[in-house]
């Protein structure tokens, strides 16, 4: 009987968690490649082609960083690991539920929460209703929490500097056109540089490829800055100022420098998010595998893998439609700030990943809008949306928590 | 396309307006460009004694500011305290009412000209025909330096764009100063005339000096609001 179950558990963790997945893909890709589509860095289509494709990479090569923790550190391991797996698998379960429910439900009212943010509430909700107050690892949600604030200001902070030295090093220049084409590689060859130790530092990739000092990782992600630059210098070659104040050729300059920065966002955007779908079926799988609970497992390559397909399948068949109605409405977003927004954005995020925590890239990304904003980059930015994730940030873990916390009650009267 | 109800969470679009303030500004601009483009050519030819046609450019007149004032108050009406903009917003706004304003008086200017075709003296036709000219020149100027927002926005509002801004918003002021001076002329001119002249004639002669000139006016009032509003 139990077999079954666990198979039964295992299959049903899967399947909410391949529609958490989706949902991530759907809406919140759409979120983050927004901006590219906005200022026509990109079509739509080519949105969602990089989103798909650098999200997977994100999710597999940085993602179990944040998964891990979405697994296992907010509730207290010595508490976990001596539980009934029953208990843990079915908590995981609901919390899974309970996070894509309240997601699909603040969807359709068009709150702008966060999938992060549901699934963290939804595990304390979990935690809470069977072990108390003693369970959760305060410590670390409280970390966790603290990075939702200061992931979008830190978002805004970077946003805005890379605006002014826009402005300083291109625009106050006497030939913007020919200032843009010396800064732009440079820009450029720095997110290259950002990506390549990222995908170095403390992953698995570092260890197949046998490159795990620091020196090291730097030195390859200097070749990686000199070799982008170059190619750029070569790409952007071919522009020439049709005057000395020919803007357009400075934000034609950008439309190509975007490109890299909206892979950039989407690489970033799979690393972190990827866990929201699969740290909970991975917790389950794990128990589902071996019949026990052991926190320090790996997060299976696989499971990162399907979460970042399942990802890209939601940007593929819904995502397009998300893309274009959110791209359409932010078209006053030139390239020059679209490129501010998604670098400081994705820097943000990528960071956090790093450090294994659970951000919102889209509470980052408008963190950044309203930092080029401030920097008087934009026509007019909207900041009431602020009041709006606040309330989000306050609603979404109670409620989460809440809903979790019924729906593992009504599991375990049904199954135990 | 018919528009849709679409359920997103999409924050980063809530950050968003569909159009900009600026560009509505331009649009109104664009509205009184169309005004006076109409009216300074067909002014002239009312000063010359060419009265044909003048009723339907009044009405034209009217509708334009009618569409403008559409703009106006769509501008107005949506432009909320959240809404961060990188200039002063009472001082966009003020900018804006004064842009307004040159039609409100482009459209009374027409009506009244229209209610009672006033023949202008030969001797004093020139210096009209001048200071229409004039006006139309200082709202021309006026037009360039709003136009040159779209330049300041483009950069963040750096020196070189303000320079250029402030020596355009110069020139406004140099035609408005003619064409105050143009304005002296004439009403010296109809005072001088006053005797040959019917009463009724040169209440209307002198009215329309002041009409036509407190166009100009507000064009250099638009430039004086959108000086302070680059003002650092």
């Amino acid at each position: 009987m139990d077999s079954l179950i666990f198979l039964i558990i295992a299959g049903g963790a899967s399947a909410v968690g391949l529609y958490m997945a989706w949902s991530i893909g759907s809406n919140d890709v759409a979120n983050s490649m927004a901006t590219s589509v906005g200022s026509k860095a990109l079509t739509f289509r080519q949105a969602v082609i990089v989103a798909g494709i650098l999200t997977v990479c994100g999710a597999i090569f940085v993602g179990a960083h944040v998964t891990e923790t979405v697994k296992s550190g907010i509730i207290v391991k010595e508490i976990l690991c001596v539980a009934n797996p029953t208990i843990v698998m079915l908590g995981f379960f609901s919390s899974l539920l309970a996070a894509a429910i309240w997601v699909t439900l603040s969807t359709w009212k068009e709150m702008p929460i966060s999938t992060t943010h549901s699934i963290i509430g939804a595990l304390v909700g979990f935690g809470l209703i069977t072990w108390g107050t003693t369970c959760v690892n305060w410590e670390k949600l409280g970390f966790v929490a603290s990075s939702w604030v200061l992931s979008p200001i830190v978002g805004c902070i970077i946003a805005f500097f890379v605006f002014k030295i826009i402005v300083k090093l291109i625009f106050a220049k006497e030939e913007p056109v020919k200032s843009a084409k010396i800064v732009g590689p440079f820009i450029i060859g720095t997110t290259a540089f950002l990506i390549v130790s990222a995908l170095l530092l403390k992953t698995q990739l570092s260890e197949i490829l046998g490159i795990t000092e620091i020196p090291q990782i730097i030195f390859i992600s200097l070749i990686a800055l000199i070799i982008v630059s170059i190619i750029s210098v070569f790409l952007l070659r071919k522009i020439e100022a049709k005057s000395l104040e020919d803007y357009a050729a400075v934000e034609g300059i950008f439309k190509k420098l975007q490109i890299i920065t909206a892979c950039y966002v989407a690489f970033a955007h799979g690393a972190n998010d990827v866990a929201n779908a699969i740290g909970p079926v991975a917790g389950i799988m794990d128990i589902a595998v071996t019949g026990t609970i052991s926190v320090t497992a790996e997060i299976p390559y696989w499971l990162l893998a399907i979460g970042g397909v399942g990802i890209a399948i939601g940007c593929l068949t819904w995502g397009r439609r998300v893309m274009r109605t959110v791209g359409g409405k932010i078209t006053s977003l030139t390239n020059s700030r679209g490129f501010s927004v998604e670098f400081a954005a994705a820097t943000t995020v990528l960071a956090a990943s790093k450090l294994g925590l659970p951000v919102s890239t889209s509470h980052t990304v408008v963190g950044a809008v309203i930092g080029v904003g401030l920097a008087r980059g934009l026509e007019a930015v909207d900041v009431s949306v602020v009041r709006k994730i606040v309330i989000s940030w306050l609603l979404t873990v109670p409620v989460a928590a809440a809903t979790s916390a019924a729906i593992f009650i009504l599991m375990t009267a049904i199954v135990l | 396309m018919v528009e849709k109800k679409d359920h997103f969470r999409a924050p980063v679009s809530y950050t968003f307006r569909r159009k900009s303030p600026f560009d509505q500004l331009l649009d109104h601009m664009g509205k009184v460009r169309e005004c006076i483009d109409i009216l300074g050519k067909e002014l002239i030819k009312y000063y010359e004694g060419d009265y044909k046609n003048f009723s339907d450019i009044a009405r034209r007149v009217s509708e334009i500011e009618h569409e403008a004032d559409m703009i106006k108050r769509n501008l107005r009406n949506h432009l909320p305290n959240s809404l961060f903009m990188p200039v002063d917003k009472g001082k966009f706004m003020w900018a804006l009412r004064e842009q307004d304003k040159i039609l409100d008086h482009a459209e009374n200017l027409a009506k009244m000209l229209d209610m009672r075709h006033t023949k202008i003296p030969n001797e004093l036709q020139n210096v009209f025909i001048d200071h229409a000219k004039l006006v139309t020149k200082t709202v021309d100027a006026m037009e360039d330096a709003v136009e040159n927002i779209r330049d300041l926005v483009e950069t963040s509002f750096v020196k070189r764009e303000r320079e250029q801004t402030k020596l355009l918003i110069r020139k406004v002021h140099e035609f408005e100063w003619k064409a105050d001076e143009k304005k002296y002329e004439m009403t010296k001119g109809i005072y001088g005339l006053e005797k040959k002249l019917d009463s009724m004639d040169v209440y209307h002669l002198l009215k329309i000096a002041d009409w036509v000139d407190d166009i100009a006016d507000h064009a250099e009032n638009v430039a004086d609001w959108l000086r302070s509003m680059i003002a650092r």
